[in-house]
């Protein structure tokens, strides 16, 4: 995983057309990043895998490698698109914030788990999550005031486990070919409230062609709420 | 290594029979020059950017063992003995109470804290991480890779060297990438070729796997293969004897007792408790046994046997774990929760004189210890 | 070989079989014990922590409360499923306030997360004698470092417990006062 981070500062644009209310992927009370909010994206965390005839899943180290070089691509010209500035953190702050992002995955996994999946009763449909104050390292260390966490997990079907497909089809046994899933999640660095999170599950996209990983970045980033 | 296996290899193939003699193996064998990355697309490169980024993760891991000293120290050692090698050679120290040590293909070298606490000199470590040095200058791993590829666990093949400190999955994976008997002697006899060119003593080679034995015959059922190592290094039923036979082509070197102790002294006392924390009491028992022999007068090495008796309470055992913790206080430097021990004897038993002296000397010595609130409660208990 | 993005990919994809709401009030907890909430609760199903029942209000990836009554004598405390060749931790009647603690570190430490303890002192729970603790974890899975927290008691025989966990980057701190106040509640029927 390279280890480069970017800040950016929105500027107004809006990237979707559509209108949205108070959707189910914004916290309570949001509605979309103020004018010259600057957003700091965390380093994604990619993986790619190959399911195998039996339907092991392996993990592709050069599918990976490659990925993150089209998704760090897609996210760049996302930000040119919108005519952004960006920043390198040093490895070594990265580090310093080992703790803050191992939580961020946690939470997020509760988010997908839950918010997207079955429901805790007590956050009565909200999205209401809040990594609190500990964001504010994140603060310090890139001066931004919200930050954009991704995280995909792919995989493919390899060459026999298509062969298995087609073969256990002709029986009427479905198999899964493959599945992408993902999360992108924006979080204010004062408060460390998750104002917004998109889940990504679906059966399809590639992460391992550039220009298949656009149509990813902008499936992930879909109604990312910028101000217009 | 089970007893049969070990009795049974006798010397039927160990010189001149299927598997060349280990001496004759060296001879054919050259260090190779340094290996240059792959191709990121190749199998190899794959597996290379794959390890890069488990590094990473074992860096930032709260399982490392993060000691400036200490890693320089063992990364002095795997140095020394990888040669020209040396600058790609990445030591991480991983806090977990088991024997191992692994080196991936890109250089990176794990060693646990089990391994240290078990070996008795730098000549001990040398051997293993010499062993491991091996299998990376013969590139053993890659072979392994391309033959466990038409197996569909490949990915699996990662938690070899990945996943710090990953006790489950290498149990679960025993046998499966093991290396094989021809990788093992191969490893072994490049293992020693190095020790011998960084000076230590090669006889110290056989004795790793002798002492290892010693634990693994403990055992109730007498299983090898649940030794995170012994999965993916299946002892060789001829190993000791090839390894004996190679200490004895060289000459004498050195085995840096003294140094060794003095270097992981400060983690002594830790590496015992997660020792005795892993409840494995017959193979503590063992291990302990050895090391007493070895070290008599240390009172750390007691304290942890009364531990050990202590919590496996069987018949007698109560009485053995008041006896080592008594010699361990007779030999100064006892560790504190040497009197919680005898207080926790003691109070079971009602002998409660005995339990408040030991539980007062317990918070003398740690005021601060977690349990030190519990402790005062007994001893105020315990007056009445 | 990480195993967390297979699972991460198994709760994302499985989800948990249920959640229930756990209204504020008097609440049974078990044949014996009851509490008093100051707030609703989620309780999920957690096969893999039996016999303990699992509540958490941020979901199980982030914080858990285990909850124990009336454990009887020789009772193993965590499911035996998987790892069969890990040791079991039992409860035993005669167990002192340590030793029950080191069971649970046992229990909490089977998947290979590292438990260290950082407080255990004497302290009332359910209406009678029993001890209270506070450990950090970390969590051998994902690397997230927990703080967590326990009260215990054995009565009649049978072990009652709250362990409640945390990331101690502020998921901890902030839930437990709440935790605090349903362990001074607690009372536990003889």
């Amino acid at each position: 995983m390279r280890l480069a981070s970017s800040v950016f500062a929105v500027i107004a644009v809006s990237f979707a057309a559509a209108a949205w209310g108070q959707s189910k992927n914004l916290a309570p009370g949001f509605t979309s990043l103020p004018r010259g909010a600057a957003v700091v994206v965390m380093p994604t965390d990619i993986e790619l895998f190959s399911i195998s005839g039996g339907g092991v899943l392996e993990p592709k180290a050069d599918w990976t490698e490659a990925a993150t070089q089209h998704f760090k691509t897609a996210l760049r010209d996302k930000k040119q698109k919108l005519g952004l500035r960006t920043l390198e953190l040093a490895e070594k702050d990265a580090d310093e914030l080992t703790e803050v992002n191992t939580l961020h995955a946690a939470v997020a996994r509760a988010i997908a788990l839950h918010h997207f999946g079955t429901p805790l009763p007590t956050k009565e449909g909200k999205l209401d999550w809040s990594l609190g104050e500990p964001v504010q390292a994140i603060k310090k260390l890139t001066g931004a005031d919200y930050a954009l966490f991704s995280w995909v997990r792919d995989s493919y079907a390899s060459a026999e486990r298509q062969a298995a497909m087609v073969a256990l089809a002709f029986v009427g046994v479905g198999l899964g070919g493959g599945v992408q899933v993902g999360y992108a999640s924006l979080v204010d660095l004062k408060t460390g409230q998750v104002l917004w999170f998109n889940r990504l599950l679906r059966g399809r996209g590639d992460l391992r062609e550039a220009d298949k990983a656009v149509e990813t970045v902008e499936a992930l980033l879909e109604q990312f709420p910028v101000a217009k | 290594m089970n007893r049969r296996g070990f009795l049974a290899g006798g010397c039927a193939c160990c010189v001149g029979g299927l598997v060349p003699g280990p001496a004759a193996a060296q001879a054919a064998w050259e260090i190779p020059a340094r290996f240059a990355r792959p191709d990121a697309g190749s199998d190899e490169g794959g597996l290379w950017s794959m390890m890069d980024r488990e590094e990473v993760r074992l860096r930032k891991s709260p399982f490392s063992l993060r000691d400036p000293k200490l890693q320089a120290y063992v990364q002095d050692i795997a140095c020394r003995l990888a040669g020209e090698h040396c600058p790609d050679v990445r030591v991480h120290l991983v806090r977990t109470p088991l024997f191992n040590a692994s080196m991936a293909p890109n250089g990176m070298m794990q060693v646990w804290s089990g391994l240290m606490l078990r070996v008795d000199n730098e000549a001990q470590l040398a051997a293993v991480l010499g062993h491991e040095i091996g299998h990376y200058l013969a590139r053993h791993s890659v072979e392994r890779l391309r033959d466990a590829k038409s197996r569909s666990a490949f990915g699996m093949f990662i938690g070899m060297f990945g996943a710090v400190g990953a006790v489950g999955q290498l149990g679960l994976y025993a046998g499966m990438f093991a290396y094989s008997r021809e990788h093992e002697s191969q490893a072994d006899s490049i293992g020693v070729l190095l020790m011998r060119k960084a000076g230590y003593d090669a006889a110290e080679a056989a004795k790793v796997w002798e002492n290892l034995q010693l634990e693994i015959k403990a055992r109730p059922d007498g299983d090898a293969s649940r030794s995170p190592f012994f999965a993916t290094h299946p002892p060789a039923a001829d190993r000791q004897q090839a390894l004996a036979e190679l200490a004895r082509a060289s000459p004498a070197g050195a085995a840096n007792e003294v140094q060794w102790r003095e270097g992981v002294k400060p983690f002594l006392r830790d590496w015992l408790h997660e020792e005795v924390k892993r409840g494995q009491h017959e193979e503590s028992l063992a291990l302990l046994g050895r090391m007493i022999a070895r070290s008599p007068a240390l009172a750390d090495y007691r304290w942890a046997r009364g531990e050990v008796y202590r919590l496996r309470a069987k018949e007698g055992d109560l009485d053995s774990a008041v006896t080592e913790y008594l010699a361990a206080i007779a030999g100064g430097g006892e560790p504190p929760d040497t009197h919680r021990g005898l207080g926790m004897i003691y109070r079971a038993r009602r002998q409660s004189p005995e339990a408040r002296t030991s539980f007062q000397r317990y918070l003398e010595l740690a005021p601060e210890a977690p349990d030190s609130a519990l402790i005062k409660s007994y001893v105020e208990e315990l007056r009445t | 070989m990480r195993t967390l993005p297979i699972a991460a990919l198994f709760f994302l994809l499985a989800g948990c079989a249920s959640v229930e709401k756990v209204e504020s009030g008097e609440r049974s907890l078990g044949e014996r014990m009851l509490v008093s909430l100051d707030g609703p609760w989620n309780k999920v199903s957690a096969p893999d922590r039996e016999p303990a029942v699992v509540w958490t209000m941020e979901g199980r990836p982030v914080d858990e409360l285990l909850i124990y009554s009336g454990i009887k004598n020789e009772q193993v405390i965590h499911a035996t499923a998987m790892g069969a060749n890990r040791k079991n931790f039992a409860f035993r009647s005669g167990m002192q306030p340590d030793e029950i603690v080191a069971m649970f570190e046992g229990m909490l430490t089977r998947d290979g997360s590292t438990f260290k303890l950082v407080k255990l002192a004497p302290a009332d729970f359910g209406g009678a004698k029993g001890f209270r603790f506070e450990y950090s974890l970390t969590r051998k899975v994902d690397n997230v470092q927990l703080s967590g927290l326990g009260f215990g008691t054995v009565s009649n025989g049978e072990l009652f417990a709250l362990l409640y966990q945390a990331p101690r980057l502020a998921f901890f701190p902030r839930h437990q006062p709440r935790v605090e106040q349903m362990a001074r509640s607690a009372r536990i029927k003889t």
